[in-house]
C-alpha cells in the first residue's frame, strides 16, 4: 500500500514572489510515517505505508492522519492512498483532498483524469526516454483522446506498432500499473560521534582509549556504507572552555579505526591540547571507497593507506618537513631542493632517461653543468638547471657507470684555508673528524652567485631591470666561445631563470653586498639564505678525502660544503 | 651416521628458517634473477655480487671517506627506481644531495627521504664529548627507529640507512640485536636493506659486505702539467685558459672488495671501478 503527498504550487501573487518549496517539510512529514520514502521533486513524495494499518487502521485513517499532520505543520497537501504508487501519485496530483483507491480499481479511478497529468507527474522514472511525455500527449490529443481512460482503452498491439515499446509503457502508467519498485531516498548520513567525559583527561594514553571508543562504531558505519574517511576532524573541548581542533586529510580514503586513531594520536602528539579535555567529538568526511586492482605482474608497492600512516609516524619522529619526496628547484643555488609530498608514484617521470653518456674532455660537467670555470676578465654565466643533461645509460663499454656523489653539509663548515698564488694549499677546521690537511690536488675555482637581487626574506626583487634603464633587459649569457656579450654596466636583468652575466668592469656596481640589508646579514659571517657570491673548489687533501670548498667573496671566508664520496 | 644425521637435521632446520642460502649444498642462485637480487646497475659490481644485493637480507657498503660509498649507494637506488621500485633513504645526518641523486639517475618521485637532524654547530666546534656524542646518539637512535618503521611498512625495493659520518664510537654502541630485528623485518621479503658506514657494522647471514678501500687514484686531466696544480695557469689569479682542464676530478677510482659473500665465495682481488664526474 502506498500513499502520496502532493503540495500544489500556490497561486501566483501580484508581487510575483517565488513560491516557497516545501521539499524538506514534505520529507519530514513522510519520514514520520515511514522510513521508505521516495521524493519526486520538491512537491511530490511517495511513501510505503504497508503495515500502518495495524498501527493506525484502514487506509482512510492513514490518509486522514497524513492530512492532519500536514495541516498541523501549515502545509496544504493532496493525499492519495492506493495499492499502486503510480496511481497514488497521479491521483494526488489530479484531485484535491484525500482520495482512497480500493485495490483493483486503479484504472477506473484514473480514467477521468486528463492526459496532461502524464506531463506534470514525475513519478514514471522507469519509462524509457525514447518517447517524451509531451510528445506523447500531443500525439494522443491529435488522435482525439482527452483522458487517461481513453488512452488506457486503446488496444496494446496497434499502439505499440505506432508508438513503440515506450508507448506501451506509458499505457500501463495510464492504467495505474507500477513501472518499477519504490527506490527509497536515503538521508545524508553524518559520521560523527562525541563523548562528554565525567572528569577531564590529560595525556595521550587516556585520549587514545576514548578515540578508539568513538572511532570504532563510526568506522563500522563507514564500512556498511562502503565509504572511507577522506578527512578526520577531532574537536576537543578544554576545561578552559576553549576548543582545540585538529583536522587531518589524506590522499586516499581510510576506514580502519586503528589507522585513524594512530594518525589522530600522532597529530595530537605534535600539537597537544594546552589543557585538560572534558569533551571529545570526532567527525569524518566520507568519500566513496576505492576499488584497487593490483597487478600480479608488477612489483608490490606500499599501499596509500600504509604510506600515509608511515609518513605520519616518521614526521612525528623526525619532525615536520623532514620526511617526504625531494624535488630540485629551478634555481642556480648549489644544492637547492624542496621537500615534496611522497606518493610512491608509479608513473615514469618524463624527464628521465635510461641513456648515459661518458664525460667528454672539455665539457663542463658535474652532471649538472651549473658551474663554469672562471676565465680572467670574463665571468661566465651559469647554465640553466633545466639544461641539465639526462643521466647517461650504463653501456657495456662503460667500466662502471658510476657518477660521483657529494655528501652536502646543510650548513657549510667554516674552514681555515691557506692560499698561495690564489689557490688553496692547506685546509683546517675545528670540526671533529675533519682534521684537514695539505692540498694534493685542487680544481677550480668556479664562480657562482645569485639571488642578490631579492630583498632579504622575500621574493621581491631588489631592483628591476626597467628601473635600471635596461633596454629590454640584458641577459648575460655565455656564448659558445665562452664570452659574454657586451652589456651596459647598469643594464642587466633580474632574470631568475636564465643565465646571468656581467662584465668584470661592471661587477663593482652590481656586487650583491651593495644592498644594505644584505651587507648587514652577511656581516655576521653567516651564509645567507637568499644571496650568494662565491668561488668553489674541489680539493683532495693529503688524508685522501676530497672536499668541496667554497670561498665567500664578500666575507672572504672559506667553508667546506661537502665531501665527495 | 650420527654426524650425518645431525647434519641433515641441521640443514632441515636452516631451510625451515630460510637460512639455506648459507649451505654449501644449496642450489646456486641464478645471477640474472631480479626477483632474488637487486642489481646495482653496474655490470662489474653485479658480476661480483652474483646479480646484486640479495633481497630480504641486510647488506652493507663500508669504506672511508671519498672511497665511493655514496656513489655506489646512489647507483643502487637509481637502478631500483628504474625498475619501478620505491626506495627509501634514511639520512641520519642530513647530508643527501638531491643534485647528485638526479645525476646518478634516481627517479626522485620514487625516493622517500627521511632527513635526520643536523647537529648544531656548537656541539661540534666546541667538542664536549657528552654533548656531542649525545647529539650523535640521538640522531642514530631516531634513524634506527625510522628504518624500523619503513621496513615494517614493507614493499620498498631498497631501504638505505646512511650512517657514514657517524663516529665509530657511537656506531659501536648499537646493540647487535638491533640489526637482528631489522633483518627479521625484511626476512623473506623483496626488500633490500643496505647500511652505509665507515666500518663493518652488521649484515645478515646471507647479506653482503662491500668494502671500499681508500686507495682511490685521482686522475689528473691530460693537459695538466706535471707538478702543477690542476686548473691553475701561470700568472692567473683565478683560472686557466685551457678548455680541457675542466670539471671535477675526471675519474674517481674505487677499489671494491666483496667480503663474506654467499656460498663462501670471496673476491680475492679488488674490483676497480671508475666514478665519473
Amino acid at each position: 500500500m502506498f500513499a502520496c503527498l502532493y503540495a500544489p504550487p500556490p497561486p501566483i501573487t501580484a508581487d510575483h514572489d517565488p513560491p516557497i518549496e516545501p521539499g524538506d517539510a514534505l520529507m519530514s512529514i513522510a519520514r514520520d510515517f515511514s522510513p521508505r520514502i521516495e521524493a519526486h521533486g520538491s512537491r511530490l513524495v511517495t511513501l510505503d505505508v504497508s503495515g500502518l494499518d495495524r498501527l493506525l487502521g484502514p487506509p482512510r485513517v492513514v490518509g486522514e492522519e497524513l492530512r492532519r499532520t500536514a495541516a498541523d505543520r501549515r502545509l496544504g497537501v493532496h493525499v492519495a492512498v492506493s495499492a499502486s504508487r503510480t496511481t497514488a501519485a497521479l491521483i494526488a496530483q489530479g484531485r484535491a483532498g484525500l482520495t482512497i483507491v480500493a485495490p483493483g480499481n486503479e484504472a477506473q479511478a484514473l480514467a477521468p483524469l486528463p492526459l496532461t497529468l502524464l506531463i506534470e507527474g514525475s513519478v514514471v522514472s522507469a519509462v524509457p526516454p525514447a518517447l517524451d511525455a509531451a510528445a506523447l500527449v500531443t500525439t494522443l490529443k491529435r488522435w482525439g483522446l482527452r483522458t487517461l481512460g481513453d488512452f488506457a482503452a486503446l488496444p496494446a498491439g496497434p499502439l505499440s506498432a505506432r508508438l513503440g515499446a515506450a508507448g506501451a509503457v506509458w499505457q500501463r502508467v495510464a492504467r495505474g500499473e507500477d513501472a518499477g519498485p519504490l527506490v527509497p531516498s536515503m538521508p545524508d548520513e553524518r559520521f560523527e560521534a562525541s563523548l562528554d567525559l565525567e572528569w577531564p583527561i590529560d595525556g595521550l594514553e587516556p585520549l587514545s582509549f576514548v578515540l578508539g571508543r568513538l572511532l570504532d562504531p563510526v568506522c563500522a558505519r563507514l564500512e556498511q556504507r562502503d565509504r572511507g574517511a577522506a578527512a578526520l576532524h577531532v574537536r576537543l573541548r578544554l576545561v578552559t572552555r576553549e576548543t582545540h581542533e585538529r583536522s587531518l586529510q589524506w590522499p586516499a580514503p581510510i576506514r580502519d579505526p586503528r589507522a585513524l586513531r594512530t594518525l589522530a594520536l600522532l597529530d595530537l602528539e605534535s600539537h597537544p591540547a594546552p589543557a585538560g579535555v572534558d569533551r571529545i567529538a570526532v567527525a569524518i568526511d566520507p568519500t566513496p571507497s576505492r576499488v584497487l586492482q593490483f597487478s600480479l605482474l608488477a612489483r608490490a608497492r606500499p599501499s596509500p593507506e600504509r604510506l600515509t600512516t608511515l609518513i605520519a609516524r616518521l614526521s612525528a619522529l623526525m619532525g615536520e618537513n623532514r620526511v617526504g619526496g625531494v624535488g630540485l628547484l629551478d634555481s642556480h643555488r648549489p644544492g637547492a631542493f624542496d621537500m615534496t609530498a611522497f606518493t610512491a608514484s608509479v608513473e615514469r617521470s618524463p624527464n628521465t632517461s635510461a641513456t648515459r653518456r661518458s664525460t667528454a674532455g672539455g665539457t663542463i660537467s658535474r652532471g649538472d653543468a651549473t658551474r663554469a670555470l672562471v676565465d680572467p676578465g670574463v665571468v661566465t654565466s651559469i647554465a640553466r638547471p633545466s639544461e641539465t643533461p639526462d643521466p647517461p645509460a650504463v653501456t657495456e663499454t662503460d667500466s662502471a657507470g658510476l657518477r660521483q656523489a657529494l655528501r652536502r653539509f646543510r650548513r657549510p663548515i667554516p674552514a681555515r684555508v691557506s692560499v698561495e698564488q690564489g689557490r688553496p694549499v692547506r685546509v683546517a677546521t675545528d670540526r671533529r673528524g675533519l682534521a684537514g690537511g695539505r692540498v694534493e690536488i685542487c680544481v677550480g675555482p668556479w664562480r657562482t652567485s645569485g639571488d642578490w637581487w631579492r630583498l632579504p626574506g622575500t621574493q621581491q626583487p631588489l631592483h628591476s631591470a626597467r628601473a635600471e634603464g635596461a633596454a629590454g633587459g640584458a641577459h648575460g649569457r655565455i656564448d659558445q666561445a665562452g664570452a659574454v656579450p657586451e652589456t651596459d654596466g647598469a643594464a642587466w636583468a633580474s632574470d631568475t631563470t636564465g643565465g646571468f652575466g656581467v662584465r668584470g668592469s661592471a661587477m663593482a656596481a652590481v656586487r650583491p653586498s651593495s644592498a644594505p640589508a644584505v651587507r648587514a646579514e652577511r656581516a655576521v659571517g653567516r651564509p645567507t639564505d637568499f644571496a650568494w657570491n662565491r668561488d668553489e673548489w674541489d680539493v683532495a687533501l693529503s688524508d685522501g678525502v676530497a672536499y668541496r670548498l667554497s670561498c665567500d667573496r664578500d666575507l672572504d671566508r672559506w667553508f667546506i660544503d661537502g665531501i665527495i664520496d | 651416521m650420527a654426524a650425518s644425521a645431525a647434519r641433515a637435521h641441521l640443514e632441515t632446520v636452516l631451510r625451515a628458517r630460510k637460512l639455506d642460502r648459507t649451505l654449501t649444498t644449496s642450489l646456486p642462485v641464478s645471477p640474472h634473477d631480479a626477483w632474488s637480487h637487486a642489481p646495482t646497475g653496474l655490470p662489474l659490481v653485479d658480476a661480483q655480487l652474483d646479480g646484486g644485493f640479495p633481497r630480504g637480507q641486510l647488506s652493507e657498503v663500508v669504506g672511508p671517506r671519498s672511497s665511493g660509498r655514496t656513489s655506489l649507494l646512489l647507483a643502487a637506488l637509481a637502478a631500483a627506481t628504474m625498475r619501478d621500485e620505491v626506495v627509501a633513504l634514511i639520512d641520519a645526518l642530513d647530508v643527501f644531495d638531491a643534485e647528485s641523486a638526479k645525476t646518478a639517475g634516481i627517479l626522485l618521485d620514487r625516493l622517500l627521504w627521511v632527513r635526520g637532524q643536523r647537529l648544531a654547530d656548537s656541539s661540534i666546534i666546541r667538542p664536549s664529548l657528552t654533548r656531542e656524542y649525545g647529539g650523535f646518539q640521538q640522531a642514530i637512535d631516531r634513524a634506527l627507529k625510522a628504518t624500523g618503521l619503513v621496513l615494517e611498512a614493507g614493499n620498498f625495493g631498497v631501504v638505505a640507512l646512511d650512517l657514514a659520518d657517524m663516529p665509530e664510537i657511537v656506531v659501536r654502541r648499537i646493540p647487535f640485536t638491533t640489526w637482528m630485528r631489522l633483518h627479521r623485518l625484511i626476512e623473506g621479503s623483496q626488500t633490500v636493506c643496505v647500511l652505509l658506514g665507515t666500518d663493518s657494522m652488521a649484515r645478515s647471514s646471507a647479506g653482503l659486505t662491500l668494502a671500499l678501500s681508500n686507495t682511490s687514484v685521482w686522475a689528473r686531466p691530460r693537459s695538466a702539467p706535471a707538478g702543477r696544480p690542476l686548473g691553475i695557469g701561470p700568472g692567473s689569479p683565478f683560472g686557466h685558459s685551457h678548455p680541457t682542464t675542466t670539471g671535477l676530478f675526471a675519474d674517481l677510482r674505487i677499489d671494491l672488495r666483496v667480503i663474506r659473500a654467499r656460498g663462501g665465495k670471496e673476491s680475492s682481488a679488488p674490483c676497480r671501478l671508475t666514478a665519473r664526474a
